[in-house]
């Protein structure tokens, strides 16, 4: 067994495990995480692998949402299919959108294909309000879910476990497609189309194809989705969605299958975890996406392949100063542009300004952050943020320099061993 | 008869707006291949920025300096950040843009909230220009056409009658050349970057106060320009201009026109069956106004791929 399976079957048995140490709303958390990683990898299939950016994938998740509830509510409420299988509504949902709307965008591609997809996500999104029948209009459609195959699917655990149980099919099935010859010609239509085109494969048929298959796992997902909410609502089509999943997944890194899943269910636990704490997480997010984008464009994924290439390169002991280094640096930015932030968030909300504004003497009033009270018009509030930012880029200069110093003892190593075998120099 | 000239003023006006901005888009991608996602976010910083800057400099200070500071931002951006990954690829600087759009908005929010502020046209604009059967027609829209088409004659001089003009169209054209003929072409490239995003910002500064600025208002008029870009084909300047007005006008007509589907229908002795049937045959077509232009788009993609008056390929 290689060490991949091994941390593979060890996540599996976690993830089975994990309902019986969980409260409810956290249970709830892990459904999310599992959704949005499936979603993820559908939107990988399509970005990472054919090299088709979309911008609007939120319309075949939603897609497939609205098509499983509407299965669900089918026959007088007992639903079209039986409840562990509601999800293939979706699938179906999903893709045949996915058909219509690729059948279109795959027509350009690169940077049209990308607008096409957009401007078809904002059609749907604009139209479905007006659609009652079919979305609910603006209070959506609500459905229950029905006792199958012995189970009443009444309680968290259960939907999870339903949950698990498709995420973890669909991400095989995602897995077993790279390894098909379509899986290999999708990747040759990333590199190469005119190639492919050349080689007398139809590349808008294989697009469309990639497509169609990309919508239907988002489709599930959306599925998937409404059969954990028994709901759903056209907010399901915001720009948003589309949104998130391009942060996700290019922040968990888009070379590598694991990348997208790793990025999605961080980025939605994250979420989870700060909702009560910040108002601002979309921006922390959107940091993080150009963060990732301008220093390590292979994602965090990318960044631990990375490690582990130097650690075989310039050993462990080397490496451990750079990677606390680094850590520190990476702390102390985040601290400091968090605590920015949050004291601007704060200091600039409306109930604030209200305050400082009846406030008579023209005084600001102190703002509680961190268990501490600030006074936004003292210099030493500001000079927080800004030593930690200082500090920080410090530390990073720090850790650049330990790895050029790595690299050209690396460089003199070999030039030294180069010199010393007699022959080799002529 | 009164009412379909109102709309058509209404919808070229809407149409020179849009221009304003996409022509700025297209001018960025002919140059550097990169489409700028975050361009309808100069769009929006610029109506905030003269918002902030009215209550201390007046209107007209605010619409001048505006601009300047989004063109600033667009300097910066096209400096510090596009630069810096241009080694990875177009898609990666796309993906780079829209994280910086996804980010100016939520910074937007931030600073200002999450809803519509308080900028308006000032009173002393607030008047009618000329009145059309009985209607009064608002000076404000005729001043917004007025702004775009004297910006539009002033870039087209520069562009063609000027020395700055003739290097920026060969550093397009051909920018190894003209680099080996010793013009610096990453500053023009800096500079073009900035025209088009000030140009972006003062669109952004005089509408903002007509329409309404709101945090959403990037992606709104975001998305309408790239449908203008596709149906004009893109790096065409005349395409832009001929898919704003038409995309302009259209939706503009069409918020007017209270029939539906079931009523062509009618014609054929059909309509209770439409009604029957319902969903879109029954949606009334001031309501999908907003939609229209995406269906054009579809349409055009389906019988000239590559827009109106865009090349082939």
């Amino acid at each position: 067994m290689k060490p991949v399976h091994i941390l593979l079957l060890g996540i599996v048995l976690a993830l089975l495990a994990l309902p019986s140490f969980l409260t409810p709303g956290l249970v709830n958390a892990a459904i999310q995480m599992l959704i949005a990683a499936l979603f993820a990898s559908a939107y990988y299939l399509l970005c990472g692998q054919a090299g088709m950016l979309s911008f609007g994938h939120a319309a075949y998740f939603g897609m497939g949402a609205f098509a499983t509830i509407h299965a669900m509510n089918a026959i007088g409420g007992t639903g079209l299919l039986p409840t562990p299988l509601m999800p293939l509504a979706g699938a179906i949902g999903g893709g045949a959108f996915g058909f219509f709307a690729g059948y279109f965008s795959t027509k350009r591609t690169g940077t049209y294909f990308a607008m096409i997809t957009l401007a078809i996500a904002e059609l749907v999104h604009a139209l479905a309000p007006h659609l009652k029948a079919l979305f609910g209009g603006e209070a959506g459609v609500s459905a229950t879910r029905m006792p199958a195959w012995g189970f009443t699917f009444g309680s968290t655990n259960e939907v999870y476990y339903l949950t698990l149980a498709w995420v973890a099919l669909c991400l095989t099935l995602l897995y077993l497609y790279t390894r098909t010859p379509l899986g290999r010609l999708t990747l040759g239509l990333r590199e190469n189309t005119h190639r492919l085109r050349f080689l007398g494969y139809n590349t808008h048929g294989l697009a469309i194809c990639v497509f169609v298959v990309s919508a239907m796992f988002s489709g599930v997902a959306g599925g998937l989705l409404v059969v954990s909410n028994e709901a759903a609502n056209y907010v399901l089509f915001d720009a948003h969605l589309s949104a998130s999943v391009v942060l996700n997944t290019y922040i968990g890194g888009v070379r590598v299958f694991l990348g997208p899943i790793l990025g999605a269910s961080l980025m939605t636990f994250f979420g989870y975890a700060v909702s009560d704490l910040t108002q601002s997480w979309l921006l922390y997010q959107g940091a993080l996406f150009v963060l990732v984008m301008m220093y390590m464009p292979n994602g965090l994924a990318g960044l631990f392949g990375q490690i582990g290439q130097w650690r075989s390169r310039f050993g462990l002991a080397a490496l451990i100063p750079f990677v606390l280094l680094a850590l520190g640096a990476g702390l102390l930015v985040g601290g400091g542009g968090a605590f920015a932030i949050e004291m601007l968030q704060r200091f600039l909300s409306q109930d604030y300004q209200a305050l400082a504004s009846a406030n008579a003497a023209g005084t600001w009033p102190p703002i509680r952050l961190f268990k501490h009270d600030w006074s936004p018009a003292a210099p030493g509030t500001w000079l927080v943020p800004a030593t930690l930012l200082t500090a920080g880029a410090g530390l990073a200069v720090l850790a650049r320099q330990w790895l050029r110093r790595l690299v050209q003892r690396e460089e003199s190593n070999r030039a030294a061993a180069e010199a010393s075998v007699p022959g080799d120099a002529a | 008869m009164d009412w379909l000239l109102v709309s058509v003023m209404n919808g070229v006006v809407y149409g020179l707006l849009l221009f304003m901005v996409s022509a700025g888009l297209t001018l960025i991608f002919g140059m550097m291949g990169v489409l700028n996602f975050a361009h309808a976010s100069f769009y929006m910083l610029g109506a905030y920025f003269a918002f902030s800057l009215q209550a201390r400099i007046g209107f007209w200070g605010a619409i001048l300096v505006a601009p300047i500071i989004v063109g600033a931002v667009g300097v910066v951006v096209e400096r510090y950040f596009l630069r810096r990954v241009h080694q990875y690829g177009h898609a990666h600087e796309l993906l780079l843009t829209f994280g910086l759009s996804f980010m100016i908005a939520e910074l937007v929010k931030l600073f200002y909230g999450n809803y519509p502020v308080n900028y308006r046209i000032p009173g002393s604009l607030d008047f009618a220009a000329f009145a059309v059967g009985g209607l009064d027609y608002p000076a404000y829209r005729v001043l917004m056409g007025g702004v775009a088409m004297a910006m539009f004659v002033l870039i087209y001089l520069l562009l063609t009658r000027t020395r700055v003009g003739i290097i920026v169209r060969s550093a397009i054209y051909k920018p190894r050349m003209a680099e080996a003929l010793g013009h610096n072409v990453p500053l023009v490239f800096m500079g073009v970057f900035g025209v088009g995003a000030a140009l972006a910002g003062l669109a952004g500064a005089v509408a903002g106060a007509f329409y309404t600025t709101n945090p959403n208002m990037a992606l709104e008029l975001g998305v309408m320009v790239f449908v203008v870009v596709v149906v004009g084909g893109l790096g065409s300047l005349g395409g832009a201009m001929l898919a704003s007005i038409l995309i302009g006008t259209i939706t503009s007509l069409s918020v007017g026109i209270d029939a539906s589907l079931s009523d062509l229908f009618a014609l054929f002795g059909a309509r209770q069956w439409a009604e029957g049937v319902g969903g879109l045959l029954t949606l009334k077509v001031s309501s999908t106004a907003g939609t229209i232009p995406f269906a054009l788009m579809l349409l055009i993609l389906l019988v000239r791929p590559h827009g109106l008056l865009g090349e082939k390929g």
